[in-house]
């Protein structure tokens, strides 16, 4: 019955967390790049910069997830030509590369501050400070909160469909409508293949943070 | 870490273009690929009445049309928005879209029926009054008819709106809703699916059906449509793509009624009355 049709439709639901990941590894991409950036000029960018980052960050955290989905799939496509995949990797991304930018701020600004100056007083110029001093330790500091950011985005990735990204969700949706119900049946599948994938992840994810754990900042004792 | 990720940005760049690609500009048909038996998807295909008709008729048109699935409340914007061409799926042709969109020619009639639970005591008047909690599609003319004549007249009725029926009917068996309206064509796949429901009423619509293109019909698509709708009702394809999929169906004259509200049949229809 809805097993046996659950079990004919694991290649779709698959092939749905397929997408689902593929959205997630372009929106983190981005955030990642955006973020980064965003969190340097917020740290050290002179104020037209700070004042810029400052709005992008406030606008991408302040608005809800669907809002941004619907205003870049119906409003920026206007200008753009974007598929749904691009619409949807641009608007998650961004608003990932907002969050991001937090990450990287605390991470950055978590590295004493004695250290720039220690790196100046040898010679160093400030960007090779940050780049070779500053940026590494941070980036050690950041992998931590960035799991949760993980976490989050993956299962902001289940949105998509409201602008036709047919991702996991709307393939369970399919059958939900197929077979004219066993909601529970189908979604309780879905959040076990959601809980697993995010599991993975973050199992990576701890491990590489407790071997590149700046010495004195260990924290996980597993 | 850094490799992992930025492997798999590459890769998803690589990847993501050929959905981008649009040499050929085939047409780009809506459809809520989660509303059998007119669209849904099975075995990783697209399927349904409005999905084989639309398919029989880009044939006998020389078209090239793909499907995209979207959630039903974005479908009419999407269209307005030209982010789809046409508009395929069990839509009902009514005054306020009419505003927004052109139809085709009508090519089915539905009326809405009331539903409660197998074992409700519930008939059709108190099911739709005092304190009960009736569920709809949000944005389908079942809702807009609930909350015009039931609610909007001071009739003592909850109305709830879901994204899709399906949610509707799971919030009846578990005792959120007193009754749920819908289609007569979903009424009875639902049934014929074993939901515990029964109809306890039929609220008589006439209700025309017809695919829809954007307003003005900047493609010129109607007038194929039109004759493409015309040619497989003729040849008797249309009656076998139905009985496929709802056995017991009636086959409607095509066109059926066409209501006068709707603009562009008071105007010579293209492809079929010029």
């Amino acid at each position: 019955m809805i097993w046996q049709t659950l079990y004919e439709n694991l290649p779709f639901l698959l092939h749905g967390t397929w997408i689902a990941l593929q959205l997630l590894a372009a929106l983190l991409a981005v955030g990642i790049v955006l973020g980064l950036g965003l969190a340097l000029g917020q740290v050290y960018g002179p104020w037209p910069l700070r004042a810029v980052g400052w709005a992008f960050e406030r606008v991408f955290r302040g608005v809800p997830a669907v809002v941004l989905l619907l205003l870049f799939y119906y409003g920026v496509t206007d200008y753009v030509a974007l598929s749904s995949f691009m619409a949807a990797v641009l608007a998650l991304g961004l608003r990932s590369a907002a969050y991001q930018s937090q990450i990287y701020r605390g991470a950055i600004q978590s590295v004493p501050s004695g250290q720039m100056q220690a790196a100046r007083a040898i010679g160093m110029g400030r960007w090779e400070s940050i780049r070779t001093i500053i940026l590494p330790q941070a980036a050690r500091h950041a992998i931590g909160p960035w799991t949760n950011e993980f976490s989050s985005e993956l299962k902001a990735t289940s949105l998509a469909y409201v602008i036709g990204v047919v991702e996991l969700t709307r393939q369970a949706k399919y059958i939900v409508s197929n077979t004219q119900g066993n909601i529970l049946i189908v979604f309780g599948v879905v959040a076990l293949i959601y809980f697993i994938v995010n599991r993975l992840g973050n199992s990576v994810l701890y491990r590489v943070e407790a071997r590149l754990a700046v010495p004195g900042f260990e924290r996980r004792s597993q | 870490m850094l490799k992992q990720i930025s492997a798999a940005g590459v890769l998803v760049a690589a990847m993501a273009p050929p959905a981008m690609a649009q040499d050929s500009e085939p047409l780009v048909a809506g459809v809520e690929a989660a509303f059998p038996p007119w669209a849904y998807v099975e075995g990783g295909e697209y399927k349904g009445i409005a999905i084989d008709a639309m398919r029989a008729i880009a044939e006998d048109q020389g078209l090239t049309v793909e499907f995209k699935d979207l959630p039903w409340p974005s479908l009419i914007p999407a269209l307005a928005k030209g982010r789809i061409d046409l508009l395929v799926t069990g839509l009902n042709v009514t005054e306020e879209r009419a505003k927004v969109l052109d139809f085709s020619i009508p090519w089915w009639e539905n009326d809405d029926e009331v539903l409660v639970t197998e074992d409700s005591d519930k008939n059709v008047v108190t099911a739709l009054c005092c304190g009960a909690t009736v569920g709809a599609q949000g944005g389908a003319t079942q809702h807009e008819w609930l909350q015009e004549h039931l609610v909007d007249q001071g009739v003592d009725v909850t109305l709830r709106a879901y994204e899709d029926y399906i949610t509707a009917v799971e919030d009846l068996g578990t005792g959120r809703l007193d009754a749920v309206v819908t289609s007569t064509d979903t009424a009875e796949e639902l049934i014929d699916k074993g939901r515990a429901i029964k109809i306890v009423g039929t609220i008589q619509q006439n209700q025309p059906q017809a695919l829809a293109v954007q307003e003005g019909d900047p493609n010129e698509l109607l007038a194929q449509l039109n004759v493409g709708i015309m040619n497989i009702y003729q040849s008797g394809q249309w009656a076998e793509i139905v009985h496929a999929y709802s056995p017991q169906a009636s086959i409607r004259t095509i066109p059926t009624a066409m209501p006068d509200y709707v603009d562009s049949y008071q105007r010579p229809i293209p492809g079929y009355s010029e």
